[in-house]
This record gives C-alpha cells, sequence and structure tokens, in this order.
C-alpha cells in the first residue's frame, strides 16, 4: 500500500501542474481574443465606408463596367486559401476548417481534382500538416504570419493572389476559414474570394452628382483592391480570433477536467492513506496484545 | 466641416477643419467648405489638415477620398 500511496501522490503533483498550464493558456487566450476583437471592431468603420463608396460608384456607373478582378471565366485552376492557426491546443478549431476545405474539393471540384485543378494557399502551419497526404501540388504556405498580422502582411498575400488572378493562372479563389460568432462559437466558412461578386444593393445610396477624380474606372482599379485587401485582412483577423476563442473554450474544459480528476485522486489519496494507518494501527494493537498475553 | 481619416487599423483622425489638402493622383488639390459631392483616387503623399488654431500633416499610403454634404471620409491602407 505504501508504494500505491507515493503513486498517488505524484499523479496529484502532475494533474496539478498540467492544470497551471492549461490555466495560463486560458489566461493568455483570453486577453489575445480581446485585443483580436478590438482589431475586428477597428476596422469595421473603414470597410463599411469602403464600401458605401463602391456603391455609390457603381449607382452613378451608366451601363456596364468592365471589371477585371470580377471577370467570371471556365474555371480551370482553383487556387484554396486555408486559413488554419499555427499552434494546436485548440479543439476542434483546424480539425472543422479541414473537414470543410476537404469536402470542398471533393464535393465542388471534384474534377478539377484529377486534373491538378486545385491548389492550396496554407496561412497556418495546422493547414500542411492536415494536408500532408493529400496529393494537391504546388502549394504556398504562410506560417508565422498570424502570430504578429498587421495589415501590411496581410494585404501582401491578397496582393499576391490578386496578381495571379489577373494573370489568368488562377480562375477562381476561394477562402475557408474560420468565421468568428463569439469566443465559443467559430463558423467554418468557406468563401468566393475572386472574382468579386458584385451583388451591390443601392437602396440606401442617394444618387448625388459626385465628381470623379481622375475617373470612375481609374478610381475603381484602386478600390477593389482595397476592399478585396480589406476583406481579406478582415478573413484573417476572425479566423485569429476564433482560434483564441477555440482555445480559450477548450482550455477551459481542460482546466475543469483537471480539477475533476484531482478531487478523484484526492479522495483515492485518503482512502489509501487511511487504509494504511488503519493497517498500522491494527498491528500496533495485535502487537499489543500479543505483549501482554505473555 | 468634418474630417475622418480612416485606415484599417483604426481611426486616425476625427474633427472640425477649415480646410485640406490631398494628394490626388493628378496633383495636389484642396477641400473647403460647401465643396461639391466628390469622390477622388489618392496616391501616397502628405495630407495637410488646417483647423482653427493648428496644421497637422499625414502621410498616407494609397487611399480614396469621398466628399458629400461637408464631411470628408479619407480611407487609406495605412499612416506612417
Amino acid at each position: 500500500m505504501g508504494a500505491n500511496l507515493k503513486e498517488v501522490r505524484g499523479r496529484i503533483t502532475s494533474v496539478k501542474s498540467t492544470m497551471q498550464i492549461t490555466k495560463a493558456m486560458k489566461m493568455v487566450s483570453a486577453s489575445k481574443l480581446r485585443r483580436a476583437t478590438d482589431r475586428i471592431v477597428q476596422i469595421r468603420p473603414y470597410a463599411n465606408q469602403l464600401n458605401s463608396v463602391l456603391a455609390n460608384i457603381v449607382s452613378n456607373l451608366q451601363g456596364d463596367y468592365n471589371l477585371e478582378l470580377a471577370q467570371v471565366r471556365d474555371v480551370k485552376k482553383v487556387l484554396i486559401v486555408l486559413v488554419t492557426s499555427d499552434k494546436g491546443l485548440c479543439g476542434g478549431f483546424n480539425a472543422n476548417v479541414l473537414k470543410l476545405a476537404k469536402n470542398l474539393i471533393k464535393d465542388k471540384y471534384a474534377d478539377l481534382e484529377n486534373n491538378n485543378g486545385i491548389e492550396l494557399l496554407y496561412i497556418g502551419k495546422k493547414g500542411i500538416e492536415g494536408f500532408r497526404t493529400y496529393k494537391v501540388d504546388n502549394n504556398t504556405s504562410y506560417v508565422n504570419t498570424l502570430g504578429k498580422l498587421e495589415f501590411e502582411n496581410s494585404s501582401l498575400i491578397a496582393q499576391d493572389i490578386i496578381t495571379l488572378f489577373k494573370k489568368g493562372t488562377y480562375d477562381r479563389v476561394e477562402v475557408v476559414y474560420n468565421m468568428f460568432k463569439n469566443a465559443a462559437v467559430q463558423i467554418p466558412t468557406a468563401e468566393q474570394f475572386l472574382p468579386v461578386q458584385t451583388n451591390i444593393q443601392d437602396e440606401n445610396v442617394s444618387p448625388s452628382d459626385y465628381i470623379f477624380e481622375p475617373g470612375k474606372e481609374e478610381i475603381l482599379e484602386t478600390l477593389v483592391p482595397n476592399i478585396l485587401k480589406t476583406q481579406f485582412f478582415r478573413f484573417l483577423l476572425d479566423s485569429v480570433a476564433s482560434e483564441h476563442g477555440a482555445r480559450m473554450t477548450a482550455m477551459d474544459k481542460a482546466t475543469d477536467n483537471a480539477n475533476e480528476l484531482l478531487k478523484e485522486l484526492n479522495i483515492v489519496y485518503n482512502r489509501v492513506r487511511q487504509a494504511a494507518i488503519t493497517t498500522e494501527l491494527s498491528e500496533i494493537v495485535s502487537g499489543a496484545a500479543a505483549l501482554s498475553a505473555e | 466641416m468634418l474630417l475622418d481619416i480612416l485606415t484599417p487599423t483604426g481611426k486616425v483622425y476625427s474633427g472640425e477643419v477649415d480646410a485640406v489638402q490631398l494628394p490626388g493622383l493628378d496633383g495636389l488639390f484642396q477641400i473647403l467648405n460647401n465643396h461639391a459631392p466628390l469622390i477622388a483616387a489618392l496616391s501616397e503623399g502628405v495630407v495637410k489638415v488646417q483647423t482653427k488654431n493648428e496644421k497637422q500633416t499625414f502621410n498616407i499610403k494609397t487611399g480614396i477620398v469621398e466628399v458629400f454634404k461637408n464631411k470628408i471620409s479619407v480611407l487609406t491602407e495605412g499612416v506612417a
């Protein structure tokens, strides 16, 4: 019984130290989550204003406007941008997007898959790991961009994608990421990034006579990539916020589980200790009885 | 008139101003009170803001400006 007592004590210490780690990770994620959601809030006025300017221009355009980035072509080559995290220990966060991406390939682009028509761009290390067994060639990856996510880095990636789309390397670009709903809920989402979908509702736009400087088309040429970059940045921000939310929830659960385990282990420990004392006592008593009997 | 300078990382400036000088694609231009509605593309350069008491400058990257009913919104990718 003595050895068992030591064993239980050892397990209690190990569970306690694990709990300390999960607790610390939960706290860290909580503060990072707050910062991430703040940034989502900060980008909102900019994004909204950009969209309203776009709506203004479109409502002032007479007839067709031929935007290169809105060109719908025969889909021969698709780029799937897979946004995951660099680090694990965040519950089903990565598994969910990976599953969605795989389903997307299987359901929507099954024939392209056989013709090498799919390329993947990974943002985050977990995506590479998740697709290791998958046969997709010529992939690009960005690791460690999410840790210190800035608009500049994100817009560089977006600019690359836009350029490749313009060149005709890809006919469609989809982004698979975790949309941030709240700390506990992330929605794995697949969104078409390019070509731009031109479904602008110009209901609340007051058509007024704007002066366009230099011209509407030129402004669109700067505006649309800007909007795309902002959108892309939002995808990444959402993913980062989701990651921290998921990690926070996962670590919270882990801490709870550790607490539960600790409670059980303590009971076991006390029981073992009591058993040892009882045996010892009965040994003393029987020893004393043997002595007095002499 | 009201000026907002917005970037993806937040509002850089917001307030009442008398005049704003902006770097347009074809050169500098200035916006004064009661300017006609305008949407213009901006190149990288300096935005000069003139309020009643002081002058302020911002180095902006490329962007867009919208002027509507004495409300100016400068949308830029970043302010250095």
